[in-house]
């Protein structure tokens, strides 16, 4: 029997505890709404599809309601002597991340921008009721509250601005991400985090590109057919150059600032084929920059490496260097 | 459902400048207009400072949003010029001067008219809400006050806000006169 009872007894303790941890004053209160919410959240992550969708909502909904709950409840917090309330902050934190979050990345950047905005919103609504808990009355807030919520609204209102500037300059920079490599050392406006990148990417990247297609235009062809292309070259260069960065560049505004042209020069033994991506946007120098690659074009003695039949004679051999390099200033002139 | 820590979407570059500026502006602007909303329109001295940090933290967000509006769809020639100014502080061709110009003059009115509405806003929405007159008598003797009061108010508002306007204008036009020497 003792043994009975001591179970019972233990068993009593720990609902006394929990009763404890969960104490819930009433039913109708913000720890309502959390377990409500903790609940939610358990049930979403069981069920699936639209059932699944829907609970979370619900969640979400919960967990804004007890924090705004909570958090306005009696004589709320104060930010740093402002009309914003701390309780405000995290309401507007969860509203926002609610409303403009995603399932990937669960913050997204309007997360960042309209919590501000919202959580001024949020500090301003209790100013429209009198009364705490369940007994509440709508009132219009006094004349001087009023001037105090239009101020606190529209300042936080003036943040969210900055903080989406930030991202429409971050978006610039993803469009143009050439400008990475630039320096802004000039700019009254920015701060950079990161040291510049030493080569613009992009522009290599087309040179890298442009390489194997002149290779295969110009590998085992008759060297006197081999310089007449040379002699062409500007145009052929200038199609390629353009095929290769509207593919390559696509999805990037920069695409239309990048030119491809070729310089040639004559050797003992050949020709110096030097092809230049050329930069022509914006850029802190004035006379922009230019990406070059070198390559050696030479006569070589024909169907000695290839087992081509027709390859006979003199034909042309070109030899790219592996990268590229960058150079300040405006390209040299074109012969 | 694993947790993932996302990735935060953070820029690269900070344009701290522009926010300060945007700030020294809003500090230069709001003492001088609410100085002549002071004297102007016989407000007392909160209630003018009140009037001046409203009308122009409010017209301030409208001209951002619609910067935010409008710069997607600028042309990609102005776009390049926008861009290459804030990373590198100068534009790519000298066509540019006229047409800031041209755009200053546009802000300069635009702005006005923003702060004229705002200011007629602010006002209704902090008039004491009327309570129902009793007496019909002096119901129609007030209301003919209040509209006279009304009709005056309205003249000088626009005025005030002109001059308020025009005045931080030159200030902050001064200031950036000074930046370039």
């Amino acid at each position: 029997m003792q043994v009975f009872t001591d179970i019972f007894k233990f068993g009593s303790d720990i609902t006394a505890r929990i009763k404890n941890i969960v104490n819930i004053p009433k039913a109708f209160s913000w720890q309502t709404f959390i377990y409500l919410s903790v609940f939610s959240g358990l049930m979403s992550y069981l069920a699936s599809g639209f059932v699944k969708d829907l609970i979370s909502l619900c969640g979400w909904l919960f967990l804004i309601a007890g924090t705004a709950w909570y958090t306005t409840d009696g004589n709320p917090l104060k930010f740093f002597g402002t009309d914003m309330t701390v309780g405000a902050l995290i309401t507007g934190a969860l509203v926002s991340i609610f409303a403009f979050g995603h399932e990937s990345t669960i913050l997204t950047s309007r997360t960042f921008v309209l919590w501000p905005t919202i959580a001024g919103l949020i500090s301003a609504v209790p100013e429209f009721f009198s009364g705490t808990g369940t007994d509440v009355s709508a009132q219009i807030p006094k004349p001087e509250a009023r001037q105090r919520m239009i101020i606190l609204v529209a300042s936080c209102m003036v943040l969210s601005c900055w903080l989406q500037f930030f991202f429409v300059m971050d978006n610039w920079l993803n469009e143009y991400p050439s400008l990475k490599s630039d320096s802004f050392k000039n700019s009254t406006f920015v701060l950079r985090t990161q040291p510049p990148e030493t080569v613009p990417e992009n522009g290599a990247l087309v040179l890298n590109k442009i390489q194997p297609l002149l290779e295969e235009q110009l590998t085992e062809r008759n060297w006197s057919e081999a310089e007449k292309w040379l002699k062409n070259a500007s145009s052929q260069v200038g199609k390629l150059g353009r095929e290769v960065v509207d593919k390559q560049l696509q999805k990037f505004d920069e695409k239309s600032f990048w030119k491809i042209e070729p310089r040639i020069t004559n050797t003992k033994s050949g020709y110096k084929l030097d092809i230049l991506s050329i930069w022509t946007g914006p850029s802190s120098n004035p006379k922009k920059y230019y990406l070059k690659k070198s390559c050696t074009v030479e006569p070589f003695a024909g169907g000695v490496r290839t087992n081509k039949p027709d390859a006979k004679g003199t034909v042309a051999e070109i030899i790219c260097e592996g990268g590229s390099s960058l150079f300040g200033g405006s390209p040299p002139p074109q012969q | 459902m694993p947790i993932e820590i996302p990735a935060l979407p953070l820029p690269s570059v900070y344009p701290l400048g522009v926010i300060l500026f945007d700030f020294l502006f809003l500090l230069v602007a709001i003492p001088i207009e609410a100085y002549i909303l002071n004297t102007r329109l016989r407000f007392d001295k909160k209630t003018s400072i009140f009037y001046a940090i409203s009308i122009n933290l409010i017209s301030s967000v409208v001209g951002w949003v619609a910067f935010f509006i409008a710069e997607p769809l600028l042309p990609k020639d102005l776009r390049t010029e926008l861009i290459s100014y804030a990373f590198f502080n100068k534009f790519q061709s000298n066509t540019v001067p006229p047409l800031l110009i041209f755009t200053a003059l546009i802000i300069f009115f635009g702005t006005f008219i923003l702060k004229f509405f705002i200011l007629k806003g602010l006002l209704v929405l902090l008039s004491e809400p009327e309570k129902a007159p009793k007496d019909p008598e002096n119901f129609k003797q007030r209301n003919t006050i209040r509209a006279s009061r009304a009709k005056l108010q309205n003249t000088s508002v626009v005025t005030t806000t002109l001059i308020a306007n025009s005045l931080s204008y030159s200030a902050i036009a001064i200031i950036l006169l000074l930046r370039v020497r």
